[in-house]
C-alpha cells in the first residue's frame, strides 16, 4: 500500500478536525468573541431608530457605512483577527501535546507535516465560516443606519471579506509556527499580536514591514478611525503599500511560515509529560 | 464530517449566500437601504425638475430660532432696517412667515454659459395680495398658467449693458398652494406647476427629482440637519467657465453633498464623491494634510482646539466625508471680538 500524497492525508485530517475545532470549548468563545459585534450592532440599529436618533462622534452624525467602516477596524482588524490567529494557530499542534493524542496522529501512514496543513486548512474554515457570516449580520444592521445605502457599501463589503479571509489565513500561518517552534506559544503569540504590531506601527522605519497588520491595512477599503492618540499617531506615520504588494507578502508570510511550520513539525521530537 | 458539522457548515454558507445575493441585488438594481424606505427628503422634491444638478434645503425656523443666531444678532445687528425694509415692500417677515425653503439649481438648455437656472420653493405664511402688487408696481405681468397665476418679470436688457451670457430671462412668482410658494427662472416656475397637478410621470415627460436616483441617494445618504446641499459637483465647473489652470487642479469629485445642524453651534458633515478609488484617496491625503495644519495652528486657543477635535475624516470607497462641530464658544469668542472692536473703532 503507498503512502498517501501530502494534499491527501491533509484532507483528512481536516476532515477529521473541523468537527473537532467547531465543538470544542474555544468556540464558545470565538461565539462570544463574534456575537460581539452583531449585539453592538443591533443596539446601535435600534437605538438610532427609536430613542438616540442618528449616531454622533464627537457631536457629529455619522452614517451607517462610517460606522460599519469603524466596526471594521477597531473590532475585526485590531482585535479579533488576531485574537483568533493567537488562539487558535498556536494550538493546532500544541492541543494535540497537551492532550497526549499527538502520537494518534503522528504514528500514521502520512507525513507529519500534513497535520498541520490538514489542522491550519481546519482553522481557516472554521473561522472563516464564523467570522464572515458575523460580519454579514453587521453589515445589514448597521450600514441602513442613517439612510445608508446598501447597495452603494456593497463593493466594500466584498473587499472586506477578502482581506478577512487573507487576514485570518496570514495569522493562523505566522502562528502555527509559533505554535510549532515555541514552547509557550500562547504568551509569545499575544506579545506578537497585541505588543509588537501595535506598537512597531506607530514609529516610521522598516520595522513595521515585520508585522502582518502593516501589509493588511493596505486591503481596508475604510478611512482608519482617528479614535485616540495613538490611532492619530498611526495616522501620521500612515504608509501604505500597494494592493498588490500586500497580496503578494501576505502570500509570501502564510507560504514560508507555513513550510516553516511543517519543517518544525517534521524534525522535532514531542515528549509527552506523563 | 459529522452530521452536525454537515449542518454547521451548510447554515453558514447559506446566511453568506444570502447575504451576498442580497447585496448583489441590491448593487445592481440600486434599490436604497430598507426595500419599504420611501423616496427621503422633504416633500416639495416632487415639484423639483429632474434634471437638477444642486438640491438645498434650509429649515428657516430653525436656522431664525436658533441660539446661534441669536448671539450672531447681538454680535451683528446691523441687518435689523433691511429686513424690516424688505418686510413693508413683500409682507414677508423672514423671521417668522418663512417655515422652509428648497432651492434647486437646474441647467439652463438654451444656455450653456450659465451655471443654471434656479427654482426656490418656500412653505410659510404669505401676503399674497401684497408681493403680487409690489411685483407690479416693478413692472411684472400676470399670466395664467393651467389653473395657477403667474407674476412673470421679463429682463430685457439694454443692449449697451445686456450680458452676452443672460439673454433676457423670465423671474416668475406663483402661490402653487396656500402657504407655498414657487419662485425663480419662468420655466422651472412653469415645471412646479405641472409636477403639483400632474404628479411625477416619467411616461408623459413629467418627472421629478425624486426619481433622480443618483441626487436621491445623496438626499437619503444625510442627517437630519436643518441646512443641506446636494449636487453634481462636475456639473457646476463644467458650466462656471473656469480657466484651464484652475479646472485641472480641481480635485477629481462628481458629486457632493453637505449637511449642517445650527442650533447653539454648528455641526456639518461635507461628502464628496470622487471619480475613482484613487481620486479619492488623494482627496483624503489632501484633506488629512490640511487637518494636521490646522490642529497645529489650533495652539493653545481652547475653542479652537475644541473644533479641530472635532473634525473627523471618514468614508469609505469613492466616498470621502469630513465631519466637524464649530462650537458655541467659538461664535462667543468671535462675538466678544465684535463687542470689543465696536467702542474702538468709535473713538
Amino acid at each position: 500500500m503507498s503512502t498517501p500524497t501530502l494534499g491527501a492525508s491533509a484532507l483528512r485530517i481536516f476532515d477529521l478536525s473541523l468537527g473537532q475545532m467547531l465543538w470544542s470549548r474555544r468556540s464558545v468563545f470565538l461565539g462570544i468573541l463574534l456575537g460581539g459585534p452583531v449585539v453592538l450592532a443591533a443596539l446601535i440599529a435600534i437605538l438610532t431608530r427609536t430613542s438616540l436618533g442618528a449616531f454622533r462622534i464627537n457631536g457629529a452624525a455619522v452614517g451607517g457605512a462610517t460606522i460599519f467602516g469603524m466596526i471594521i477596524w477597531l473590532l475585526y482588524i485590531r482585535f479579533i483577527l488576531p485574537i483568533l490567529g493567537v488562539f487558535y494557530g498556536t494550538s493546532l499542534i500544541a492541543d494535540e501535546v497537551d492532550d497526549k493524542t499527538i502520537t494518534y496522529l503522528f504514528t500514521r501512514p502520512i507525513p507529519r507535516s500534513a497535520v498541520l496543513l490538514g489542522k491550519y486548512l481546519a482553522y481557516l474554515a472554521c473561522t472563516v465560516l464564523l467570522v464572515l457570516p458575523s460580519v454579514m449580520l453587521v453589515y445589514f444592521l448597521i450600514v441602513p443606519v442613517g439612510g445608508g445605502s446598501i447597495a452603494a457599501a456593497f463593493p466594500s463589503l466584498v473587499m472586506d471579506f477578502g482581506m478577512l479571509i487573507v487576514g485570518l489565513a496570514a495569522y493562523g500561518a505566522v502562528f502555527a509556527l509559533v505554535g510549532a517552534r515555541i514552547k509557550r506559544p500562547l504568551v509569545v503569540g499575544l506579545v506578537f499580536a497585541f505588543g509588537w504590531e501595535p506598537t512597531v506601527l506607530l514609529f516610521p522605519g522598516y520595522l513595521k514591514r515585520a508585522t502582518v497588520a502593516y501589509y493588511l491595512q493596505a486591503l481596508v477599503s475604510h478611512e482608519m478611525p482617528q479614535d485616540s492618540a495613538v490611532s492619530l499617531l498611526m495616522q501620521v506615520f500612515h504608509e501604505v503599500p500597494s494592493v498588490t504588494t500586500s497580496l503578494l507578502c501576505l502570500a509570501v508570510i502564510v507560504g514560508v511560515t507555513l513550510w516553516l511550520a511543517g519543517r518544525a513539525v517534521e524534525g522535532r521530537e514531542y515528549v509527552l509529560e506523563q | 464530517m459529522t452530521t452536525k458539522t454537515r449542518y454547521f457548515v451548510i447554515a453558514s454558507l447559506l446566511v453568506l449566500g444570502v447575504g451576498l445575493g442580497t447585496g448583489l441585488v441590491a448593487y445592481y438594481v440600486g434599490f436604497p437601504a430598507g426595500a419599504a424606505q420611501r423616496a427621503g427628503g422633504p416633500e416639495e422634491l416632487q415639484y423639483i425638475p429632474h434634471d437638477a444638478t444642486v438640491i438645498a434645503f434650509a429649515n428657516v425656523q430653525d436656522v431664525m430660532n436658533s441660539q446661534l443666531r441669536q448671539k450672531l444678532l447681538q454680535a451683528l445687528p446691523m441687518h435689523e432696517a433691511g429686513q424690516q425694509e424688505f418686510q413693508n415692500q413683500t409682507g414677508i417677515n423672514i423671521e417668522t412667515d418663512i417655515d422652509r425653503i428648497v432651492a434647486s439649481l437646474n441647467p439652463d438648455p438654451s444656455n450653456s454659459n450659465t451655471p443654471g437656472q434656479g427654482l426656490v420653493l418656500a412653505r410659510g405664511r404669505f401676503d399674497e395680495v401684497k408681493i403680487e402688487a409690489l411685483m407690479r408696481d416693478h413692472g411684472a405681468e400676470i399670466e395664467q398658467y393651467k389653473t395657477k397665476r403667474m407674476i412673470v418679470v421679463t429682463h430685457v436688457r439694454e443692449a449697451a449693458t445686456a450680458d452676452a451670457r443672460y439673454p433676457g430671462q423670465s423671474f416668475a412668482v406663483s402661490f402653487v398652494e396656500p402657504g407655498f410658494v414657487a419662485l425663480g427662472n419662468a420655466s422651472l416656475v412653469r415645471s412646479a406647476i405641472d409636477l403639483h397637478q400632474g404628479g411625477n410621470n416619467p411616461q408623459a415627460g413629467l418627472s421629478s427629482v425624486t426619481g433622480n436616483d443618483e441626487l436621491m441617494a445623496l438626499v437619503r445618504s444625510l442627517d437630519s440637519g436643518n441646512v443641506w446641499a446636494v449636487g453634481r459637483f462636475d456639473a457646476l465647473t463644467s458650466r462656471a467657465r473656469l480657466p484651464d489652470s484652475v479646472t485641472s487642479r480641481l480635485p477629481a469629485i462628481t458629486l457632493f453633498a453637505l449637511s449642517g445642524h445650527i442650533n447653539g453651534g454648528l455641526r456639518a458633515t461635507v461628502r464628496a464623491e470622487a471619480r475613482d478609488d484613487e481620486a479619492a484617496n488623494n482627496l483624503r491625503d489632501v484633506v488629512r494634510g490640511f487637518m494636521g495644519l490646522a490642529k497645529m495652528q489650533a495652539g493653545s486657543n481652547p475653542s479652537a482646539q475644541l473644533m479641530m477635535q472635532s473634525l473627523e475624516l471618514g468614508g469609505t470607497g469613492k466616498t470621502v466625508a469630513l465631519s466637524f462641530t464649530v462650537p458655541a464658544e467659538v461664535f462667543d469668542a468671535v462675538g466678544g471680538a465684535l463687542n470689543n472692536r465696536v467702542p474702538k473703532n468709535n473713538h
